[in-house]
């Protein structure tokens, strides 16, 4: 209790001093929650000492019994104000006790909640499709089973063209015939010209997925991979128009940061060609193993439409124009991630698809 | 192809270093792959002069040379037969390295002291002549480093010729571009010969009988050659472009090829029959041994150059071993023709023989280029064998050549580049590849294209060149300018990510298996095909037979994967793919390519916690994970039904996907005898057809009222045959609790001796609430008793 005037004066009065003493003793040693409540019963209780000492004072005259009725009543509402804070900080500290007592090893971990990933490859793919959703291209898809037709006659391949040879296509025996140009397609490029062949221009579109070679598996070849083949065809395109179109996914897709080189290449089904280069992220551009010290990583092939390509579709190569462009999924991986060899991507190994 | 830069020089000034050259031929569409520096792989080595031979005192075969090495004599041992005094030769001195890494050191040969040795060709890496010394050639200083003597010090570029650039396989086609990229003037080797003798058709004859395959037939005659070494400087260049000097008469055909990119090929002449020619297909039992030494049945597409004994060459590729030049030979019938590419493409896959010749003629020589080339060769012969050319080619066409004219609009070229080009700028740029411009009317160009460029054939061809020479570097980058594109994923598309996000949501690794599978799986899995394919699609041309068969399912693969960890100790295997599979479709070409989404599980599903039990895949796993599926899809009406599957799975544990009444895959446990054949403990696996999803998805549904009243739940612990399956139950559940019946779901399955056997009891926990007002507990109990009344109706159940 507060030793203040008041209890100064409680302490030395005739009357209340004695019970004050032995309560304030009594107080001092009620150290749990039970004593504590004894405390109350045997001063604020109907038969406790307080009570007894007011009946007590009826004998007094008029004057003290005032007094030492004050007193009482001053101390009664002391002593439960008193008791409710000592019962407060006991309870507190038995609440520290116990919560000590819950102690957990926090460092130990946590349940296991099942999770999963998604494969590098078709991640790679997704982040392509939102570049080119965002700059208004749609997705577009076409069998990987294909004809000679849409795989190598319509894109301008010449009959002799080496790519066609049995060490470069894997071609396929269709059950119940006996066709030799059914083949699995080498590159996405034949959905190019599906997409022409059913939609009128403008065109704006990208068509991801799977293509075949006759290779036998090793770090930098597969007999399958993924490529991201691109469309435009519109009202004057220029080759420029391409080449603010690849440096601009190339910036998004390798980091702003990086250099962007168009040199002119050759393929069948575009003219003018491009190789697309962007500046390798190993190095800076300053040279290394994986840049051949070039300081260049090749990324993409692209190029105007050929007029013979729009001719196959039925497009007036007078009136339209366009580009297109065509990249390996996994060597942008190989690139972009530093996986060192294609067949990682085709084992399935957990502990590479965990990675990503 | 390998250029080197002193050759280089002779056609074009070299106003740039080898780095800034490789950057503009690159940027102009010859990518140069590497710059190689070129030493002679030796050093220390100096030319010497010999001034006294003497023999070896104490051996026979050696001799001991007194030899001038600049400023100072030494005393060299030299075993060498062709030593001589005064000639120039190389030494290594003491502490020099040769070409195949010895060091040369001070040494004392049978008691005399050799500083250092005397070298042959072979000792300096130059050629495998090692008979003798090699002779320098005079004007060399005793005592100059070898490699400035030599002049080895170069540079080679390596260039990645593209197929449409014939012409660059070429010294001259490659200086051509240099001249253009750099703006430097281009000089032609300046072509001599001086003729003596008869007239060279009084002894050869040429006849052309295909004039399909071979355009052209240029044969020169030269008399009199000694056959021998090529000098240095020939050989030097022959070795930087990569080829192996053979002799002079060769080495000039090799050498002319490089340098104006027309293949030459020489006869010995007295080899031939009658000195006639005859260019044909092959007949029947035409047979020729090639120079490789190889033995050909000639294919008769194959074209051949005959003499009337048979064949003496395959056309454009390769000639014979029986009329070859050699040291004998004296009278060399010299050969340029022009042969059509794709035959000789053709020949040189169907023989697998390739070679410097093929590879111009399957890309296009310049058919115009016969004769300059077959001039230069003859009078370099002449120079360097020694020789007499007879007057007078021997040119035999079977067509002319006339230069190709194109018409260019030079503004739409211009805008297809994306530049503003003028009619000054465009002529500039196609004359410095020595395109004629001859003629200019408004905004045409009217170009004549030389006969080595036969990759320009149309005028988008030219612009191609247009925008190469002027630099793609340089074309400002745009995007294209209309604004009518929209970009979006159809709902199918965005329908996959999604089912792939879900199924990675759960816990499972998307994997990308390939699209083949041996066959021996149809086996495996389905031996009497009653779920797969009885005849799949195979690959004509498979890399191996356990690659030969286009996946009818995903499984196979899945399981493949499963097999691939389990062998690298990673038992908990948790995978989906989504992919293709290929089935047949009678009569028709191309198959039908259903993407199908699969999974397998195998191992634990969660692993032990440091505080309890691991948890095993059981079918129940991946039920939950297509609930979850189904549940994210919003698909409403589907259900898995049991009884049949495909015969790879568990005949108790299997299910069909129905999705809106419609099969639509499978779910279930791995067959225990196809997991044993496999060697793997065993699997849950479903395939579902992806398009069956996204029909069945439904959208995100409209908002559901949340109900004000409190609800009623009450639990029912029923009795029923074990054969009752539970989604009967639940049906019947609900069906009778009506409207006010919200949920209804299993807390608990119970098996054992407080019921009978071939028993089971299901407890069921339901949820009633009205969204108008509080439940009444008589009206639910009303509608408890319905239930239980029409459970015991139905299915014999009974309240437990
Ligand atoms: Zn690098």
């Amino acid at each position: 209790m507060i030793p203040d005037e008041l209890a100064r004066e409680m302490e030395s009065h005739p009357a209340v001093g004695p019970v004050f003493k032995r309560l304030l003793l009594e107080l001092e040693r009620a150290d749990d929650a039970r004593s504590l409540e004894r405390v109350r019963i045997d001063y604020l209780g109907r038969k406790g000492a307080i009570n007894a000492l007011l009946q007590d004072i009826r004998n007094l005259p008029a004057e003290e019994r005032r007094e030492v009725g004050r007193l009482l009543n001053l101390l009664k509402s002391r002593l439960e104000q008193e008791l409710e804070i000592r019962l407060e900080r006991i309870r507190e500290r038995e609440l520290e006790e116990s919560l000590r007592l819950q102690k957990l090893d926090v460092t130990l971990p946590g349940r296991h909640i099942p999770y999963g990933t998604r494969h590098l490859i078709s991640t790679i793919i997704e982040q392509i499709e939102d570049i080119f959703l965002g700059l208004g291209y749609r997705v577009v898809e076409g069998p990987e089973v294909e004809l000679d037709y849409y795989n190598f006659e319509a894109l301008n391949t010449p009959e002799w063209h080496p790519s066609k040879s049995l060490q470069d296509t894997f071609y396929v025996e269709v059950p119940g015939g006996n066709y030799r140009d059914v083949l699995l397609r080498t590159h996405t490029s034949p959905v190019q010209v599906r997409v022409m062949e059913s939609t009128p221009p403008p065109l704006y579109v990208i068509a991801p997925g799977k293509a075949y070679r006759h290779d036998v598996p090793d770090a930098t070849h597969s007999p399958i991979f993924h490529q991201v083949e691109g469309l435009v065809v519109d009202e004057d395109i220029s080759l420029g128009d391409l080449k603010g179109t690849l440096e601009n996914f190339a910036r998004r897709m390798f980091g702003e940061d990086r250099r962007v080189r168009f040199r002119p290449h050759f393929f069948p089904f575009t003219e003018p060609s491009a190789e697309v280069d962007v500046s390798c992220n190993m190095c800076g551009g300053d040279g290394c193993r994986v840049c051949k010290w070039t300081g260049w990583l090749e990324i993409l092939g692209a190029g105007m439409v050929d007029p013979n390509v729009f001719s196959y579709v039925g497009y007036d190569p007078e009136r339209w124009s366009g580009f297109a462009f065509g990249m390996g999924v996994e060597r942008i991986a190989l690139l972009k991630y530093g996986v060192p060899d294609i067949r990682y991507f085709y084992d399935n190994d957990l502990r590479l698809l965990r990675q990503f | 192809m390998r250029v080197s830069l002193q050759w280089l020089s002779d056609y074009v000034d070299l106003v740039v270093d080898a780095e800034e050259l490789a950057d503009r031929l690159t940027n102009a569409g010859t990518s140069v792959e590497s710059v190689e520096r070129v030493t002679g792989g030796w050093d220390g080595c100096v030319v010497g002069r010999v001034l006294e031979v003497f023999p070896h005192p104490r051996a026979d075969r050696l001799s001991v040379c007194r030899v001038d090495v600049g400023g100072e004599v030494k005393e060299i041992v030299c075993g060498a037969p062709n030593v001589r005094a005064g000639m120039l030769s190389p030494v290594a001195l003491p502490g020099a390295r040769i070409a195949d890494g010895k060091l040369v050191g001070e040494a004392e040969i049978r008691g005399v002291r050799s500083w250092g040795m005397l070298l042959s060709e072979k000792e300096l890496g130059i050629s495998d002549d090692a008979e003798g010394v090699m002779v320098l050639e005079e004007g060399m200083e005793p005592g100059t480093d070898l490699h400035l003597a030599l002049g080895l010090e170069d540079t080679v570029l390596i260039l990645e010729i593209t197929p449409n650039r014939p012409d660059c396989l070429s010294m001259l086609g490659i200086a051509r571009e240099v001249a253009a990229l750099t703006g430097q003037a281009l000089r032609r080797p300046r072509i001599q010969v001086y003729e003596e003798g008869p007239p060279a058709e009084e002894e050869v004859r040429v006849e052309i009988l295909d004039e399909e395959k071979c355009s052209r037939y240029v044969a020169r005659l030269i008399d009199e050659v000694k056959v021998g070494p090529s000098p240095w400087w020939m050989r030097k260049r022959l070795r930087a472009a990569g080829i192996r000097p053979i002799s002079n008469v060769v080495d000039v055909t090799n050498y002319v090829m490089l340098e104006m990119g027309q293949p030459l090929h020489a006869f010995d002449y007295h080899l031939l029959k009658e000195g006639h020619i005859i260019v044909r297909r092959a007949e029947p039992g035409d047979r020729l041994v090639t120079l490789d030494g190889v033995k050909r049945d000639l294919h008769p597409e194959d074209l051949l150059i005959c003499d009337p004994g048979g064949p003496v060459a395959l056309a454009g590729v390769m000639g014979g071993e029986l009329s070859e030049v050699s040291s004998r030979t004296s009278k060399v019938l010299l050969e340029s023709a022009h042969f059509e590419p794709s035959g000789i493409m053709r020949t040189s896959r169907r023989h697998d023989l390739s070679s410097e010749a093929s590879y111009r003629f399957e890309r296009g020589v310049d058919p115009d280029g016969c004769l300059p080339a077959a001039d230069r060769a003859a009078g370099l012969i002449a120079e360097l064998a020694g020789g007499k050319v007879r007057p007078g080619a021997v040119d035999v066409r079977a067509r002319s050549v006339a230069p190709r004219r194109l018409e260019l609009r030079v503004e739409r070229a211009g805008r297809l580049i994306g530049i503003t080009l003028n009619k000054e700028e465009a002529s500039r740029i196609l004359e410095s590849l020595e395109l004629k411009v001859v003629g200019i009317s408004e905004d045409r160009l009217r170009v004549e294209v030389p006969t080595f460029r036969p990759d320009l054939e149309r005028e988008i061809d030219l612009v191609e060149e247009l925008a190469r020479i002027y630099g793609y570097q340089r074309i400002p980058a745009t995007l294209p300018r209309t604004s009518h594109n929209v970009g979006f994923l159809t709902r199918e598309q965005r329908l996959r990510r999604e089912i792939a996000r879900v199924m990675a949501g759960c816990g499972l690794h998307e994997a990308i298996t390939v699209s083949f599978v041996p066959g021996w799986w149809l086996e495996v899995l389905d031996p009497e095909r009653r779920h797969l394919p009885p005849q799949p699609l195979r690959l004509r041309n498979p890399l191996s037979e356990e690659a030969s068969m286009l996946r009818p399912s995903l499984l196979p693969g899945l399981l493949e994967a499963v097999r691939f960890n389990l062998n690298r100790r990673l038992v908990d295997v948790h995978l989906f793919e989504m992919g293709r599979v290929f089935l047949p479709l009678e009569g028709r070409k191309l198959p039908q390519e259903p993407l199908r989404l699969g999974a397998v599980l195998t191992g634990r599903w969660l692993p032990k916690p440091w505080d309890g039990e691991a948890q095993d895949c059981d079918f129940y796993t991946m039920k939950g994970i297509l609930e979850v599926l189904m549940r994210t899809l919003h698909v409403e009406d589907w259900e898995l039904e049991s009884g049949e599957g495909p015969p790879f799975l568990h005949p108790m544990r299997r299910g069909t996907v129905m999705l809106e009444g419609k099969e639509a895959g499978y779910m279930g446990t791995l067959h225990p005898r196809v997991a044993e054949n496999l060697d793997i403990p065993g699997a849950e696996v479903m395939e579902v057809e992806v398009a069956a999803l996204v029909e069945a998805a439904k959208d995100l549904p409209p908002f559901k009222e949340i109900p004000r009243f409190p609800s009623v739940q009450v639990d029912l612990a029923l009795v029923v045959d074990e054969e009752v399956p539970a989604a009967e139950v639940e049906r019947v559940i609900r069906s009778a609790g009506g409207d006010l019946l919200r949920e209804v779901r299993l807390f608990d399955l119970y098996r054992g001796a407080q019921i009978g056997k071939g028993e089971k009891s299901l407890a069921y926990s339901l949820v009633f609430y009205s969204l108008e007002r509080t439940l009444r507990e008589d009206e639910v109990r009303e509608i408890v008793e319905g239930v239980v009344g029409a459970l015991a109706a139905e299915l014999g159940a009974r309240l437990r």
